[in-house]
């Protein structure tokens, strides 16, 4: 079973995300702000991350640049997401060092596709 | 409908924002009604299923219509927004009702939780839009209460003072009566002229300006803000009814910040406000900043020009910012600064006492030794007429003089003619000479000329009244340290800036150094040690000229002389400015050499309980036996002095 870990400090997007990506069959680890994101993907046995850009303390911007620099973590695929859906926000997420991007609302099916895409098939 | 029937468009953020904020609670709407539709798979949960569509649907309207007003490719008004909100009442409604008949319903969900589910999309809905939010939207103020805190800066926290400026008084009452509500002072001024005295008289941070006035018109007066150096950086905001792009041109080409149209809307208002004052805060801040960066400069000055008080950048050194920073740095090194100059003041009035005392115990010293190839009031050349003999060195006769020409005093200095007699020699003395003639500090004797008279060759140097560090410590015995430590650092400065223009001094001995009544020290001879040194190695002729004590070994062996030789010379003068007495004595020179190769010096804190035992150190590192275990450089030195002081 992959591991997924999710970065999110709205707790209702945590808290439907999080099981509906458990009824797909994935373990899901949940961090309410990008840092205590960045220490629990550091401490290692992540999959995937996903990653919400609009984090306190630290946004997903910088914590996803943080983990692109540390080897433990820099080939971990990372999806980040927004609400923004502003011009420039996806190229700031891949500059950042994401391997994908999704935007909120979150359409279940279309970030499934991307997970599996990074996974390497469906789990 | 276009944006100009509705008001100018929001900006961009303001409208991501806006959407963002309508967007997530849909977000959780859809989601759990998707989850829970999942669940709902079994043909008994039929109604379920319906409800959940129908609250999916009513979402996913909702969804388009927020699209529709607010998506990221086109401006939209605030009236526009104001209708949007309208219009989510409907699809809200419904979410809100088919959810309310699922909730009877016994909790049977698949994680447990379905009714605390049911909760969580009955609470997203009413974030949607507040069900206490007024009903239909009025032409005048159809904004709910919430879209104002959506705006990107937050009211309250610019507070300023406007002027507003309009001859009509309604138009001044209900501006007024809004920014005051927003927490702003507000000033009003019914037409341009009392609107220009009333801003020389106060302060202002922003201006409204109406652009259709009697006498004075809204350009006029804003030529006349932008005119003004004191009042210039005030930004205004222009008001007019007229919509055409001429005089909004006109406006912004005159240094209006801002430009909005009558009858404008509050929203749009207070939004373009704050982003000016915001903008003025920015412009501000950095104007303040640069102010203080010309503080520092203007410290960095005043340290030059020795008055600097400390302190003084007191406010920027509060920065928390770099510039902060560099104050505070700039302030400790300066105190640290201070602090080190106050010692070495102190070090050189101790000097100058031990000079004093010199002076007057060697009353009969015998200065002025006759016996020189010169006598008193003899000329050398038409220039020179010489006062009295100095003393007398192994290369020649130092003599006081006087230059005829330039009417001063100098030192002159004849050259024994076994020194010059050598053509290759003479000349290599000559290049030195032109090397030490570049050379000027005010603790190096200056070298003026290399001349000939009759066969006499001389060097005219500055002539400095003084004494010797010899005399010095021939009649003080030992120097205490503070003296020393003062001699030292004139010493090590000296050298650094020998050997920075690639003069190596070759005889550094108290017999070399001077020191003037205000214990400024003086070192002589620069480059004249060379015309000996063909012949200052034991090993030709067992004839050592210069000062064999003072020597390294590599100098007495005739081996490569560097600048770290100079080093082990102010070594030896060091030692024996704090003992007294040189490191190495010896009757003959091959008994010295002998020593000096075979023997360690004893340490100068162990002949003088006084010398601190890193000074001790220094001095012991100065006298290695080997060039590469020394100081290797004066200006190194200088560093290791300074703690030390």
């Amino acid at each position: 079973m992959a591991k997924i870990l999710l970065v999110e400090d709205n707790e209702m997007n945590r808290d439907m995300l999080s099981r509906r990506l458990q009824r797909k069959g994935y373990a899901v680890s949940m961090a309410v702000d990008g840092r205590q994101g960045v220490e629990m993907a550091r401490a290692g046995g992540y999959d995937l991350i996903l990653m919400d850009m609009s984090l306190p303390e630290i946004d997903g911007w910088e914590a996803t640049r943080q983990l692109r620099a540390v080897p433990e973590t820099r080939e971990v695929p990372i999806i980040g997401l927004t609400a923004h859906a502003m011009a420039g926000d996806r190229e700031k997420a891949l500059e950042a060092g994401c391997n994908d991007y999704d935007t909120k609302p979150v359409e279940l099916p279309r970030l499934l596709a991307k997970i599996e895409a990074l996974l390497g098939g469906p789990k | 409908m276009s944006a100009s029937e509705s008001g100018a468009a929001l900006t961009a953020e303001a409208l991501a924002e806006l959407r963002h904020d309508l967007r997530t609670p849909l977000n959780h709407v859809i989601g759990y009604s998707e989850m829970l539709l999942e669940d709902a798979a079994d043909p008994a949960l039929a109604e379920r299923r319906v409800r959940l569509e129908e609250t999916l649907g009513a979402a996913r309207e909702a969804l388009d219509l927020i699209n529709a007003t607010l998506g990221a490719a086109r401006g939209a008004g605030a009236e526009e927004v104001a209708r949007l909100y309208d219009a989510l009442r409907g699809p809200r409604g419904r979410i809100v009702a088919a959810i309310t008949a699922l909730l009877p319903v016994s909790d049977d969900g698949r994680d447990g939780t379905f009714t605390a589910d049911l909760q969580k999309i009955l609470g997203a809905a009413e974030r949607l839009v507040p069900s206490g939010a007024a009903g239909p939207a009025g032409p005048v103020a159809p904004m709910p209460e919430p879209a104002p805190a959506r705006m990107p800066a937050s009211p309250g926290a610019l507070q300023a003072r406007i002027l507003v400026v309009d001859d009509g008084a309604e138009n001044r009452d209900v501006l007024r009566r809004r920014l005051e509500r927003s927490g702003h002072a507000v000033e009003t001024a019914e037409h341009g002229r009392s609107a220009l005295e009333l801003l020389a008289a106060r302060s202002f941070d922003l201006v409204l300006l109406d652009v259709l006035m009697p006498e004075l018109d809204g350009f006029a007066v804003l030529e006349a803000i932008k005119g003004n150096p004191t009042l210039r950086d005030i930004p205004v905001i222009m008001i007019s009814a007229l919509d055409e792009m001429p005089s909004i041109v006109r406006c912004i080409e005159r240094g209006a910040e801002d430009f909005l149209h009558k009858p404008f809307d509050p929203v749009l208002l207070r939004a373009r406000i704050n982003a000016s004052l915001e903008k003025k805060r920015l412009r501000d801040q950095e104007v303040e900043y640069l102010r203080e960066v010309g503080r520092v400069i203007e410290a960095a000055t005043a340290v030059e020009a020795g008055t600097y008080r400390q302190g003084t950048l007191g406010p920027v050194a509060r920065r928390a910012d770099e510039l902060g920073r560099l104050a505070r740095v700039f302030d400790s090194m300066v105190l640290q600064m201070k602090a080190r100059e106050e010692r070495l003041r102190d070090q050189v009035r101790d000097l100058r006492q031990d000079i004093e005392q010199a002076r007057r115990d060697s009353k009969e010293f015998p200065l002025a030794v006759d016996g020189g190839n010169l006598h008193t009031g003899e000329r050398l050349g038409q220039r020179y007429e010489i006062l009295a003999v100095l003393g007398r060195g192994g290369m020649g006769t130092v003599y006081r003089a006087r230059d005829l020409e330039l009417e001063e005093e100098v030192a002159i200095k004849t050259l024994r003619p076994e020194f010059v007699s050598d053509a290759t020699l003479l000349e290599r003395f000559k290049d030195e000479i032109r090397l030490a003639r570049r050379l000027s500090d005010q603790n190096i004797v200056r070298t003026h000329d290399f001349g000939e008279w009759s066969g006499v060759y001389f060097l005219t140097m500055e002539y400095v009244e003084g004494i010797t560090v010899r005399e010095l410590i021939d009649t003080r015995g030992r120097l205490g340290v503070s003296s020393t430590l003062a001699i030292a650092a004139q010493l090590a400065h000296s050298l650094a800036v020998a050997h920075e223009h690639g003069v190596i001094h070759r005889d550094i001995k108290p017999q070399n150094l001077l020191l003037d009544d205000a214990g400024v020290l003086k070192v002589m001879d620069f480059g004249v040690a060379r015309l000996a040194e063909r012949t200052t190695s034991v090993t030709e002729a067992g004839l050592v000229l210069g000062t064999p004590a003072y020597m390294p070994p590599e100098q007495l062996m005739a081996e490569q002389v560097d600048a770290r030789s100079d080093l082990y010379a102010a070594g030896v003068v060091l030692y024996e400015c704090l003992t007294g007495q040189p490191p190495f004595q010896a009757s003959t020179v091959m008994s010295l050499v002998a020593k000096l190769l075979t023997q360690e010096a004893q340490p100068p804190e162990a002949l003088n309980s006084e010398v601190p035992p890193a000074l001790s150190a220094l001095v012991l590192r100065l006298l290695a036996k080997k060039p590469e275990d020394r100081v290797q450089t004066a200006a190194e030195l200088l560093e290791q002095l300074a703690p030390l002081g």
